[in-house]
C-alpha cells in the first residue's frame, strides 16, 4: 500500500466537499420543484463512493449506486457534475442528453448503466468483469449497491458466477440498514452482507463507511486482487443516510418517524467532518484552505445551476431514433 | 450447395461469425453439449473460453451478456428453452432493451438471446411457449423466428451483426427440416418478409413453424383456393409493406401465430393491416393463435396449439368458403 500524498488526500477531501455541495444543490432544486425527476440524496454516504471510486482507472467499468445519483462516484473521477444537474432538469446538456431523467452515463470513464431498479448492477457488473477479463488489460469493474439490493436474486447469482469464473469485480455495498422505509433487521436474518460474500468464497470485508480512508484502503486491496486475476471481493461499508429515502418522502422506519437519537448519533460521525478533522491534525488542511475549497465548490455548483437553467431541452424529434442503434 | 439440418444451419452461422469476429462468444446453459444442438460442435472449434457453460442462473447469464455487450463484445446468450426468457426478463426487458436509450445512444447492446421455442413435444406450460408478443411489446428488442434452415442461417448471421439485442427463437418442430444451403456466405437482413408461396385468393401471414403448416394447408387446398403464404421472418422489425401489398392483392387475410392470442402478434399485425389496407379488405382480418391458456402438455397440447386441420379451416373461413 502506497502512502497517500498530500495531493491524494486533498483530492479525496475536495471530492467529498464537491459531492456534498452538489448533493445539497439537487436537494434544494428538488424542494423548489425544479428537478423534473426524483432525487435520492447521498448525504451521509459520501465517503463510500468517493473513497472507493477514487481507485478506478479511466478504462475501468463502474456501476453506481443510486445515492446521489452518481455524484459520489463520478466527481472523484473527473466527470463534471454539472451534467448531473442538467440531466435532472431534463436539459440536453445532461449526461444522458436530458432524455433519461437521472441515469448517470459517461462512456469515456466507464460509467455505464446506472439503474433505477435496486440491485441491478450485480449481474451487469459480472458482464463488465467478463469483458475486462477477456480484454486482458487489467481492467476491473466496480459495482456499488445498497444493502437492500443484496436481497435480490441477482446478487447471489452474480456472486456465484464471479467467484466461479474469477471475474475482476469489486463489489462495494453501502449498508445503511434501510431499504426504502423498511429496516433490514426485519427482512433478513443476516446482519453483515460480508458474511454472504463468504458463502460464495468471495472475500468480504467490513469497513467504517464514514471513514473515507478506511474505504479507500479496503478498496485498494480488493482492486489489487482483481487486477491480479484473483477474482472478486466485497467491501461492506457501514454507513447511514441522513435524509429520507428520496426527497419529499417521509423519513420513516416502517411507518413511524426514524429515531432522532439514532440520526444524531450518526451525525456525530459525519464523514466529511471526520476527514476534515483528520487532515487538520495532519496539517494537510488549514482553516484558510477549507474555506477556499468550500468557496470553490459553492461557485462551481452555482455555475452548474445557471448552466443547467440556461441549457435547452432536448429535441423530442430525437426520441424515436434513440430506441434502436443503427 | 450442401444440405443442412435446421439446427446445423444455426450452429454454422454462429461458427462463421465467431471465426469472422473475435468479439463474438457463446454463453449459456449447456452450450458445450447443446441439448437443442444450436451451439453443438462450437466448443471443439473455439474452446471453452468462447463457448462458456454457465450456472443455471438466467439473470446472471443474461445480465453478463448485457454487460459484456455494453463493454464491446457480441455475446450469443443461449437460454435453452425460450420460456426461460421469463426467468431472465429483468435483464432482457429492462436492461438489454433499454440501455441504448438510457445511454443517450452512446452505448449499444449487440447480443443475441437464443431459445428453442414452441410446442410439439407435449412438454407443458413451462417448456412450450413462444414468447413473441412479449418481445414485440418491449421497444428496443428485435425478434427473429426462422421457419426453415436457410432462413435460420441467414437470420442468425444478421442477428449477431446487429447492433441491438435480438431475440432468436427457433422452433422445436423445425428441427428435422433439411435444406440446401449455399456454400457462399449470405446474410438475410432483419425486417424482410418473404412470400413463401404466391396466391391470389387469400393471404396467410404465418410465423415460425406455423409457416410450414400454412404451406402444407395451401398445398392441400390447391385447386380449391389459391393461397399466398407470407413469412415475416422477423417480427421486429416487421415488414408490413410486403404484407400490405399481398392483402391489397387478395383482399382477404388470416394471421396464424403460435403464441397465445390475447394482445398477441396476430392482434398487432391485424391492426396494422386495418390501418394501412382497410379499404381493400373484403372480410375482417382473422386470426388463429394458441388458445388463451397455459400450453397444455402431453395429449392435451393439440387442443391449445393450432394444428393442421384448424389451419386449413381458418384459411377457408378467411377466404369466405
Amino acid at each position: 500500500m502506497k502512502e497517500l500524498s498530500k495531493q491524494d488526500l486533498l483530492h479525496l477531501y475536495r471530492s467529498l466537499i464537491r459531492t456534498r455541495k452538489f448533493d445539497q444543490l439537487n436537494v434544494r432544486l428538488a424542494a423548489e420543484g425544479k428537478l423534473l425527476t426524483f432525487y435520492h440524496s447521498a448525504h451521509g454516504h459520501e465517503a463510500v463512493g468517493v473513497g472507493a471510486s477514487s481507485l478506478a482507472r479511466d478504462d475501468d467499468y463502474l456501476f453506481i449506486h443510486h445515492r446521489g445519483h452518481g455524484l459520489p462516484y463520478s466527481i472523484p473521477r473527473g466527470i463534471d457534475p454539472k451534467s448531473c444537474v442538467a440531466e435532472h432538469m431534463g436539459r440536453a446538456t445532461g449526461w444522458g442528453g436530458g432524455i433519461t431523467g437521472f441515469h448517470a452515463v459517461d462512456k469515456e470513464k466507464g460509467v455505464l448503466s446506472s439503474a433505477g431498479t435496486i440491485g441491478s448492477g450485480f449481474v451487469l457488473s459480472a458482464g463488465y468483469g467478463l469483458a475486462a477479463k477477456k480484454n486482458g488489460r487489467g481492467q476491473i469493474a466496480f459495482c456499488f449497491s445498497g444493502d437492500g439490493g443484496v436481497q435480490r436474486g441477482q446478487f447471489h447469482e452474480a456472486m456465484n458466477l464471479c467467484a466461479a469464473w474469477k471475474l475482476p469485480v469489486v463489489f462495494v455495498v453501502e449498508n445503511n440498514g434501510m431499504a426504502w422505509f423498511t429496516p433490514n433487521c426485519d427482512t433478513t436474518a443476516v446482519e453483515h452482507v460480508a458474511d454472504l460474500a463468504k458463502a460464495y468464497q468471495v472475500p468480504g470485508e467490513i469497513v467504517d463507511g464514514m471513514d473515507v480512508l478506511a474505504v479507500y484502503r479496503a478498496t485498494e486491496k480488493a482492486v489489487e486482487r482483481a487486477r491480479k486475476g484473483e477474482g472478486p471481493s466485497l467491501i461492506e461499508c457501514k454507513t447511514f443516510r441522513y435524509r429520507p429515502h428520496s426527497e419529499g418522502r417521509p423519513d420513516v422506519s416502517h411507518y413511524e418517524p426514524r429515531s432522532k437519537e439514532e440520526i444524531a448519533s450518526w451525525m456525530e460521525r459525519d464523514p466529511v467532518r471526520l476527514f476534515e478533522e483528520k487532515l487538520l491534525k495532519k496539517k494537510v488542511l488549514t482553516a484558510a484552505l477549507i474555506e477556499e475549497i468550500a468557496r470553490e465548490a459553492d461557485e462551481e455548483s452555482a455555475a452548474a445551476e445557471k448552466f443547467s437553467f440556461d441549457s435547452p431541452f432536448p429535441d423530442p424529434a430525437r426520441l424515436p431514433d434513440m430506441v434502436y442503434a443503427p | 450447395m450442401k444440405e443442412l439440418m435446421y439446427w446445423n444451419a444455426i450452429s454454422e452461422a454462429i461458427a462463421e461469425e465467431m471465426a469472422r469476429d473475435e468479439k463474438v462468444f457463446v454463453i449459456g446453459e449447456n452450450v458445450q453439449e447443446s441439448p437443442f444442438l444450436a451451439t453443438k460442435g462450437l466448443v471443439q472449434q473455439f474452446g471453452p473460453e468462447r463457448v462458456m457453460d454457465a450456472p443455471l442462473s438466467e439473470l446472471a447469464i443474461a445480465g453478463a451478456t448485457v454487460g459484456a455487450a455494453m463493454a464491446g463484445y457480441r455475446p450469443v446468450c443461449d437460454l435453452t428453452f425460450a420460456d426461460f426468457i421469463y426467468c431472465a426478463a429483468d435483464e432482457v426487458l429492462m436492461k438489454a432493451a433499454q440501455q441504448y436509450f438510457i445511454h443517450n445512444g452512446e452505448v449499444g447492446v449487440p447480443c443475441v438471446f437464443l431459445g428453442v421455442a414452441g410446442g410439439g413435444f407435449g412438454n407443458g406450460p413451462e417448456h412450450s411457449r413462444i414468447p413473441a408478443a412479449m418481445v414485440m411489446h418491449n421497444p428496443g428488442l428485435k425478434l427473429a423466428m426462422p421457419s426453415n434452415p436457410y432462413d435460420a442461417k441467414g437470420l442468425m448471421k444478421a442477428a449477431i451483426r446487429d447492433n441491438n439485442p435480438v431475440c432468436f427463437f427457433f422452433h422445436k418442430k423445425c428441427m428435422p427440416m433439411k435444406q440446401a444451403i449455399p456454400d457462399e456466405e449470405y446474410v438475410i437482413p432483419l425486417g424482410q418478409a418473404e412470400v413463401k408461396r404466391s396466391g391470389t385468393d387469400v393471404t396467410v401471414v404465418a410465423t415460425s413453424y406455423m409457416v410450414n403448416l400454412a404451406l402444407e394447408a395451401a398445398k392441400q387446398l390447391e385447386g380449391k383456393l389459391s393461397v399466398e403464404v407470407i413469412d415475416p421472418r422477423t417480427l421486429v422489425p416487421l415488414d408490413m409493406e410486403t404484407i400490405v401489398a399481398s392483402v391489397k392483392k387478395t383482399n382477404r387475410v388470416v394471421i396464424i401465430d403460435e403464441d397465445t392470442e390475447c394482445c398477441g402478434v396476430a392482434a398487432e399485425i391485424a391492426q396494422q393491416i386495418n390501418e394501412q389496407a382497410f379499404d381493400y379488405l373484403d372480410a375482417p382480418v382473422s386470426r388463429l393463435c394458441a388458445a388463451n391458456s397455459p400450453i397444455a402438455g402431453a395429449a392435451m397440447e393439440k387442443y391449445v396449439i393450432p394444428q393442421l386441420p384448424q389451419v386449413i379451416k381458418a384459411i377457408e373461413t378467411a377466404a369466405g368458403i
